[in-house]
């Protein structure tokens, strides 16, 4: 007869080979916290669970744990709430500050635009030769407000006093001063939140970090929904990430259509010359998921990612020096000659 | 002012201007989710509105609803609880178990929680069971609304763990969250088909769509038959 180790939620039982009950070690039931972090615990571990349709109220009473079903449930109702307040409380993992930095990110840059234009509309009409916008508006008008403000020695001295602009009243002048100040502290946030994702990242995914960069790194968690599930995609998939959201942007407001995902933002890419970015691209990615795969199970800073992808991208320049010649003729079908790819 | 009960803990009722399902309130004077509280004979009812409940929805399709005022219920797929509070109406002697997996989604539920203590809010992922096996015992229904592809193997991988034998799977089956390009009606008979021919004993015993209260929704009522060895 060999008899089985079981954990449940009150504590460890031993059943018999016809699931009987021959001993238990039941826990405090008075200690809800802590019957609460253990069932926390045990959800992870899916080993020596209770065989498929083995009533657990039966044996918590037969343990003595409980002395009837209701209190059972009253029991299990607490320390279940509980526990699931620590689950929510764990979930805010070191991704999930990322990912929500990142969503802060582009809020601020929608935000920052809409308000800026807002500005440059209203500030327009008092001083319409200024050629300047977003931050660097927001900061002209924060620090001088009316254009009658500015000194003989300021180089848009001239363009103020000839301005065509209608003259700005005292009211009109704190208020777009308040305004654009606010305006200016949202470019602020935006890099102070940069340095944040900077630094971030550079503590849980440095290979990543070091490979993609720390800004497009982050934006690849953002777009998988975390590390790990980052570190599962196949590399292949990590190269086009971000294209499909650009295409149905493309197709409802006639936005640049995509051609690559977003790793393409990467300056080795980027930089590169037309012909070799596909081929670049695809060692990127595949280092990417190397580098979140080493970052998720190990940690530990892997210098020779980037000399390896440094040497690949070299012999692919080596390798395509040139650009493709281009076929004039239609490339029919059949006629390919397997010209240079 | 009528009110009828269609099935265990579900009114069909009439005061006035409104008119529809219901189910008795078991935190009387407090709503959950900004439904519609209405009194009748001394009894509160909150309004339960099919288009924001696949359950409702079937029961106003005339499905049988199998769940008892002392059933336990599995409930996969809690979202922030707002089926799970009608189902914690219907069976103020029994308990739901109710599992969600994103943590986002489950804080409403805890919340909702602290009210209703026939209520067990657990965060796991229901393709996992075994995750939850420590906690959740023998259930007579498994409802289920998940939105999410395998709906019915994690169906069966819960029913073979929890559901009792003559218990009852309640089973909401999203097309597009299937298979985005096949038509709904091979989705449905396809996860209908892989239900039965599991050997986890299902009998589907009806099957509606859910529409037009859910697009592209059918709703499953199957009953667990296991044949003694
Ligand atoms: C359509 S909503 C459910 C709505 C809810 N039944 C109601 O009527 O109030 C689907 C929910 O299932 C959850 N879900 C999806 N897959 C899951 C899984 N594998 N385990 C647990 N929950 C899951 C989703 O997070 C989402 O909250």
């Amino acid at each position: 007869m060999i008899n089985v180790k079981i954990i449940t939620w009150f504590g460890t039982l031993e059943l018999d080979d016809s699931e009987h009950l021959v001993d238990c070690d039941i826990l405090d039931r008075m200690d809800i916290d802590h019957l609460a972090r253990r069932m926390r615990e045990i959800q992870q571990e899916t080993n020596d669970i209770p065989p498929a349709g083995y009533d657990l109220c039966d044996a918590a009473q037969e343990c003595g744990f409980v002395s009837n079903g209701e209190e059972y449930v009253s029991l299990l109702h607490q320390v279940s709430i509980q526990a699931t307040k620590y689950g929510v409380a764990e979930s805010y993992t070191p991704d999930m500050r990322i990912i929500q930095a990142i969503g802060t990110l582009d809020d601020l840059d929608e935000a920052a635009n809409l308000l800026s234009e807002r500005l440059s509309e209203w500030y327009g009409l008092h001083f319409p030769e200024l050629d300047k916008n977003t931050e660097q508006l927001a900061n002209f008008v924060a620090t001088h407000g009316s254009r009658s403000t500015l000194s003989a020695e300021d180089a848009l001295f001239e363009k103020a006093s000839s301005s065509m602009g209608a003259e700005l009243s005292d009211t009109d002048e704190t208020l777009l001063k308040g305004f654009a100040q606010n305006i200016s502290a949202l470019y602020e946030d935006r890099r102070r939140i940069e340095d944040y994702i900077i630094g971030s990242m550079g503590q849980l995914a440095p290979n990543l970090s070091d490979i993609a960069g720390p800004l497009i790194g982050a934006r690849l968690i953002s777009m998988t929904g975390g590390l790990p599930r980052l570190a599962r995609l196949p590399s292949s998939t990590v190269q086009v990430m971000g294209a499909n959201r650009a295409l149905f942007k493309h197709l409802r407001s006639r936005a640049p259509s995509p051609k690559h995902g977003i790793i393409f933002n990467h300056p080795l890419i980027k930089n590169a010359p037309w012909w070799q970015r596909g081929k670049i691209a695809r060692v990127v990615a595949a280092k990417i998921s190397l580098a979140s795969r080493i970052d998720l199970y190990s940690g530990r800073v892997e210098l020779s990612l980037k000399d390896d992808l440094m040497v690949r991208i070299a012999t692919i320049e080596a390798a395509h020096p040139n650009p493709p010649a281009r076929s004039t003729v239609k490339s029919g079908k059949g006629k390919s000659k397997g010209g240079r790819r | 002012m009528v009110q009828k009960e269609m099935s265990d803990g579900i009114f069909n009722i009439t005061k006035g201007s409104r008119r529809g399902l219901a189910t008795k309130n078991l935190d009387p004077g407090a709503g959950v989710y900004g439904e519609k509280l209405v009194t009748i004979e001394g009894n509160e009812y909150r309004m339960w509105n099919p288009k924001r409940s696949k359950l409702a929805a079937m029961a106003l399709k005339r499905m049988r609803i199998p769940i008892r005022h002392d059933s336990r219920v599995l409930y996969l797929g809690a979202a922030s609880g707002t089926t799970v509070s009608h189902v914690s109406d219907m069976v103020p002697d029994g308990v739901v178990y109710a599992v969600e997996f994103s943590a986002r989604t489950i804080r409403d539920l805890v919340q909702m929680c602290e009210r209703r203590s026939n209520i067990v809010p657990i965060l796991a992922d229901a393709t996992h069971p075994s995750s939850y096996a420590h906690i959740v015992g023998p259930v007579d229904v498994i409802f289920q609304d998940v939105a999410q592809p395998n709906q019915a193997k994690i169906a069966i991988i819960n029913a073979r763990r929890f559901l009792k034998n003559g218990g009852h799977l309640l089973l909401s089956i999203k097309a597009r969250s299937v298979d985005t390009v096949a038509s709904p009606d091979k989705i449905f008979k396809e996860e209908i088909r892989t239900l039965e021919a599991d050997d986890v004993g299902f009998h589907v015993s009806n099957r509606q769509d859910l529409s037009p209260f859910h697009e592209d929704h059918m709703g499953v009522v199957a009953e667990r038959k296991i044949v003694k060895e």
